[in-house]
C-alpha cells in the first residue's frame, strides 16, 4: 500500500518550547494510526500541523502528495479534522450544521442534499436531523462533529482524542464507526492517551513522548523489533499444589523471566518470546500433564509496549543507560 | 484569454461560495424565529414616534416665528424632523454596530468553532468579510427600514433627495468602518467581553474623544489663524481637520449644514472645522484699512469685521476687511473625507483581521495581559 501521510523532521517551537522535535511518520493508506503517548506529548501539534492549523517551525509534511506547509489550501481538501475540543454553534439545526460546511466545501446543493442524507444515516442521526446541534448529547454531537469532517469526501480522516468524554456505549459505537469508515476506504489518523481504546482499532501506531516518536509500525513489529515480549496468563484446574507445580514447570523454561501466583490462582508469566514462543511454550505445558482452562495474552499489549518504550526512553534520558 | 481568466473566476467563485457559506449561516441564526422582525417593527415605531415629535415641537417653534408664511415654516419644520432623524440614526449605528460585531470571531474561538471552520478551504477573507456582512446585514436592515420614514420630510419639503441619500451615504460607511474595527479587536482579543469594551472606547475616543480635542485645540490655539505681512492668510494655526474625520457626528452636521443654505446650529458647528479662516477658506485681498507696515499678527473675528493684531512694534488694530457673506463664500465640505477616512480604515481592519484569522500566520501581536484569556489548557 502506498503512503499517504508522511512527515519529515516535523519541529514545532512554541516560545523556546519545544512541542514536537522532528517527527517522522509514514502512514499507509487505508490504516487506522494511532499517535500514542502521554498528555503533552505532542500528539495534538502533530496533528493541528496535518490540519493546516499550525505551520512547523521546520520539516514538512505532505497529504496525498500535498505539502501541508507549502499548499495548505490544497491540504485542507483532503482531510478532515476532528479537533480534541470542538464546540457547537447555538441556533442550527442538525443538517444546518452539515449544510454549513457543505456549503464552505462548495458542494453543489445537490450534491449538499444527498451528502448530508448520506453522513446522517452513516453517523447514525437520522432521526435528529431537525433537532438544534446544542440539545444532542455529548456522543451525538461527537458524532456529528465526525460527520462535518466527511462532508467533502477526504482521503485523510485527522481524529484528536476522539473518544474523550464518551460513555463506554458511545465509544462502542464511535469504534464501529471508524471501522465502518475504514472499510469505505479513507484513512484514519488517530490521537489518544487511552491505551485499550487504540489498541483495539488502529492497525499501526506510533509512540510518542516530548516531542519524538519512539516507534512506530504495526504493533506485532514494534514487539518484535524490540523483543519487549508479553505478559502471559494460564489458569490451571486443580488445587495450590498443581498450581505451584505448574508455576515451577513454566519458570523452568528458557523465555520466561518470571512466573509468579496471584491471589486468585492465576499464574503471570513474563514471557520474553514471540507468538510462536508463546505456542510452543503452550503446547509443552499440554504435554507435560498441566491441566490449563485458560492460556492467554494479558492486559493491553499496547499498555505494555508503550511503558516499555517510555520506560526505556526515560532511563535513556536520565543518563543510567550509556 | 478567457482561458487565462479561468483561475481567477475559480478563485473568484470560491470566495463568493465561502461568503455565501458565512452569510447563511450567521442569518439563519440572527432571522430565526421572531425576534428580528419584533424589534424591527418596534424600532420602526419608536422612529415614528419620534419624527412625530419632533414634527410637534418643531410646529409649536415656528408658528409664531413665521407668521402666515406656511411654505417657510413647512421647510423648516422639513428640516427639523430631517435632522432629528438623521442624528438619530447615527446614534442607532454607532451603538449598535460594535455590539453586534465584536463577537463574530472571539465567539467562534470561545466556543472552539474557528478551528474547525480554518480547517476548511474557505479563504481567511470569506470569513471575516462573510461576518462582518452578515452581522452588518441586521442594521443595515434597520436602517434602510428607515428610509420611507426619512421621506416623509419631502411632505414638509426643505430638504432634497441628495440630502436623503448623503446622509444614508454617510450611515453606512460609518456603520461599515465601525463593523470591521470591532470585528477588528474580536479577531484580536480571545474574549468577546474585551474586544466589547475596547471597540466602544474607540467608538468614544472618534465621537467624543475627538470633538473635545478639536474644542480644546481650538480654544488653546487660536480660531482664527495668522495673517501674514504680505497679506495672505495662514490656515495652519488650530487643530488639523482629520482629527475629526472620523467622527459621524462632524461628517452628519456637514451633511444637514447643506440642508439649512449655510445658516443654522450645524453650520455653525461645522464651519468651526471646515471655514475656520475668517475667510471662509478662500483667500480674499485686505480691505482698505490694511496697514502697509503690517508685520503679521493673529487674526480675530470681530463682529462684522476682521480685525489683525499687530504683534510688532505699537500694539494696534488693523481692519482687514468686512466679514465675508457666508452665502458667498465658497464651502469646503467635509462629508466626503469622512467616507472616504472610514473606508480606508475598514479596508486596514479587514486586512488586519484576515491576518489574524490565519491559523498558520507568521507573527502574533503581543497582547497586554490584562486583555489575554486566562491560560488555555495546553494540548501540545
Amino acid at each position: 500500500m502506498s503512503t499517504i501521510v508522511r512527515t519529515e523532521g516535523l519541529v514545532k517551537r512554541y516560545n523556546g518550547t519545544l512541542a514536537v522535535a522532528g517527527v517522522d511518520l509514514d502512514v499507509a493508506e487505508g490504516e487506522i494510526f494511532g499517535l500514542v503517548g502521554p498528555n503533552g506529548a505532542g500528539k495534538t501539534t502533530t496533528l493541528r500541523i496535518l490540519a493546516t492549523l499550525l505551520a512547523p517551525t521546520a520539516g514538512d509534511a505532505e497529504i496525498a502528495g500535498v505539502s501541508v506547509r507549502r499548499n495548505p489550501a490544497a491540504a485542507r481538501r483532503v482531510i478532515g479534522f476532528m479537533p480534541d475540543v470542538f464546540g457547537v454553534y447555538d441556533d442550527m439545526k442538525v443538517w444546518e450544521y452539515l449544510d454549513f460546511f457543505g456549503r464552505c466545501y462548495g458542494l453543489p446543493p445537490a450534491r449538499r442534499r444527498r451528502v448530508i442524507a448520506d453522513l446522517l444515516e452513516l453517523v447514525d442521526l437520522g432521526p435528529k436531523r431537525d433537532a438544534y446541534v446544542q440539545a444532542l448529547s455529548r456522543g451525538m454531537q461527537q458524532r456529528l462533529c465526525l460527520a462535518h469532517a466527511l462532508v467533502h469526501d477526504p482521503a485523510v480522516l485527522l481524529l484528536d482524542e476522539p473518544a474523550s468524554g464518551l460513555d463506554p456505549r458511545a465509544r462502542i459505537e464511535l469504534r464501529e464507526l471508524l471501522r465502518e469508515l475504514r472499510r469505505l476506504g479513507k484513512t484514519i489518523l488517530i490521537s489518544s492517551h487511552i491505551l485499550p481504546e487504540l489498541e483495539e482499532i488502529c492497525t499501526s501506531v506510533a509512540i510518542i513522548d516530548r516531542g519524538r516518536v519512539l516507534a512506530a509500525g504495526r504493533i506485532a513489529d514494534i514487539e518484535g523489533r524490540l523483543r519487549v515480549g508479553a505478559v502471559l496468563r494460564a489458569r490451571v484446574l486443580g488445587d495450590a499444589d498443581a498450581i505451584e507445580a505448574a508455576r515451577a514447570h513454566f519458570a523452568a523454561e528458557a523465555d520466561v523471566a518470571s512466573a509468579a501466583t496471584l491471589d486468585d490462582g492465576t499464574i503471570e508469566i513474563g514471557f520474553r518470546g514471540d507468538d510462536a514462543g508463546a505456542a510452543a511454550l503452550l503446547s509443552r505445558a499440554v504435554t507435560a500433564g498441566i491441566a490449563l482452562t485458560s492460556f492467554a495474552r494479558a492486559a493491553s499489549d499496547l499498555e505494555e509496549l508503550f511503558l516499555q518504550v517510555t520506560g526505556a526512553d526515560e532511563i535513556a534520558a536520565g543518563g543510567l543507560v550509556a | 484569454m478567457t482561458a487565462a481568466l479561468a483561475p481567477v473566476r475559480a478563485r473568484l467563485g470560491g470566495w463568493l461560495s465561502g461568503l455565501g457559506a458565512i452569510g447563511v449561516k450567521e442569518l439563519r441564526g440572527r432571522m430565526r424565529g421572531r425576534r428580528a422582525f419584533v424589534v424591527l417593527t418596534v424600532y420602526l415605531i419608536f422612529l415614528g414616534g419620534y419624527a412625530w415629535m419632533t414634527q410637534l415641537t418643531q410646529l409649536a417653534q415656528y408658528e409664531n416665528q413665521y407668521a402666515g408664511q406656511a411654505a417657510f415654516a413647512s421647510a423648516a419644520i422639513g428640516r427639523g424632523i430631517f435632522g432629528a432623524l438623521v442624528l438619530l440614526e447615527t446614534l442607532l449605528v454607532v451603538v449598535l454596530v460594535p455590539a453586534f460585531t465584536a463577537g463574530a470571531i472571539s465567539m467562534e474561538r470561545e466556543k472552539q468553532t474557528l478551528d474547525m471552520l480554518a480547517t476548511t478551504p474557505l479563504p481567511s477573507l470569506a470569513i471575516v468579510v462573510g461576518k462582518l456582512l452578515s452581522a452588518l446585514v441586521y442594521v443595515f436592515i434597520l436602517v434602510l427600514a428607515s428610509i420611507p420614514l426619512s421621506a416623509l420630510v419631502f411632505v414638509f419639503g426643505g430638504v432634497a433627495p441628495d440630502d436623503v441619500l448623503r446622509a444614508y451615504v454617510v450611515l453606512l460607511a460609518t456603520a461599515f468602518g465601525l463593523g470591521s474595527m470591532a470585528l477588528f479587536f474580536s479577531a484580536l482579543v480571545r474574549r468577546t467581553q474585551a474586544a466589547t469594551i475596547m471597540s466602544y472606547v474607540f467608538v468614544l475616543v472618534v465621537t467624543l474623544g475627538s470633538s473635545f480635542i478639536f474644542d480644546f485645540w481650538t480654544a488653546v490655539g487660536g480660531s482664527a489663524g495668522v495673517l501674514r505681512p504680505d497679506g495672505t492668510f495662514d490656515r495652519r494655526s488650530g487643530p488639523p481637520e482629520a482629527l475629526v474625520y472620523l467622527n459621524p457626528y462632524f461628517a452628519q452636521a456637514d451633511v444637514l449644514c447643506a440642508v439649512e443654505n449655510g445658516f443654522g446650529t450645524y453650520c455653525d458647528d461645522i464651519s468651526k472645522v471646515t471655514n475656520r479662516s475668517p475667510f471662509g477658506g478662500v483667500p480674499v485681498p485686505v480691505g482698505p484699512g490694511f496697514d502697509p507696515a503690517f508685520r503679521g499678527g493673529v487674526v480675530v473675528n470681530d463682529w462684522d469685521k476682521i480685525v489683525a493684531l499687530d504683534i510688532g512694534g505699537a500694539p494696534r488694530d488693523v481692519i482687514v476687511g468686512p466679514q465675508p457673506d457666508q452665502l458667498a463664500s465658497v464651502r469646503d465640505r467635509l462629508w466626503p473625507q469622512s467616507v472616504a477616512a472610514w473606508l480606508v480604515a475598514s479596508v486596514f481592519f479587514i486586512l488586519g483581521s484576515v491576518q489574524l484569522v490565519s491559523p498558520t500566520r507568521r507573527w502574533r501581536p503581543r497582547v497586554p495581559g490584562i486583555l489575554r484569556r486566562p491560560a488555555r489548557r495546553s494540548t501540545p
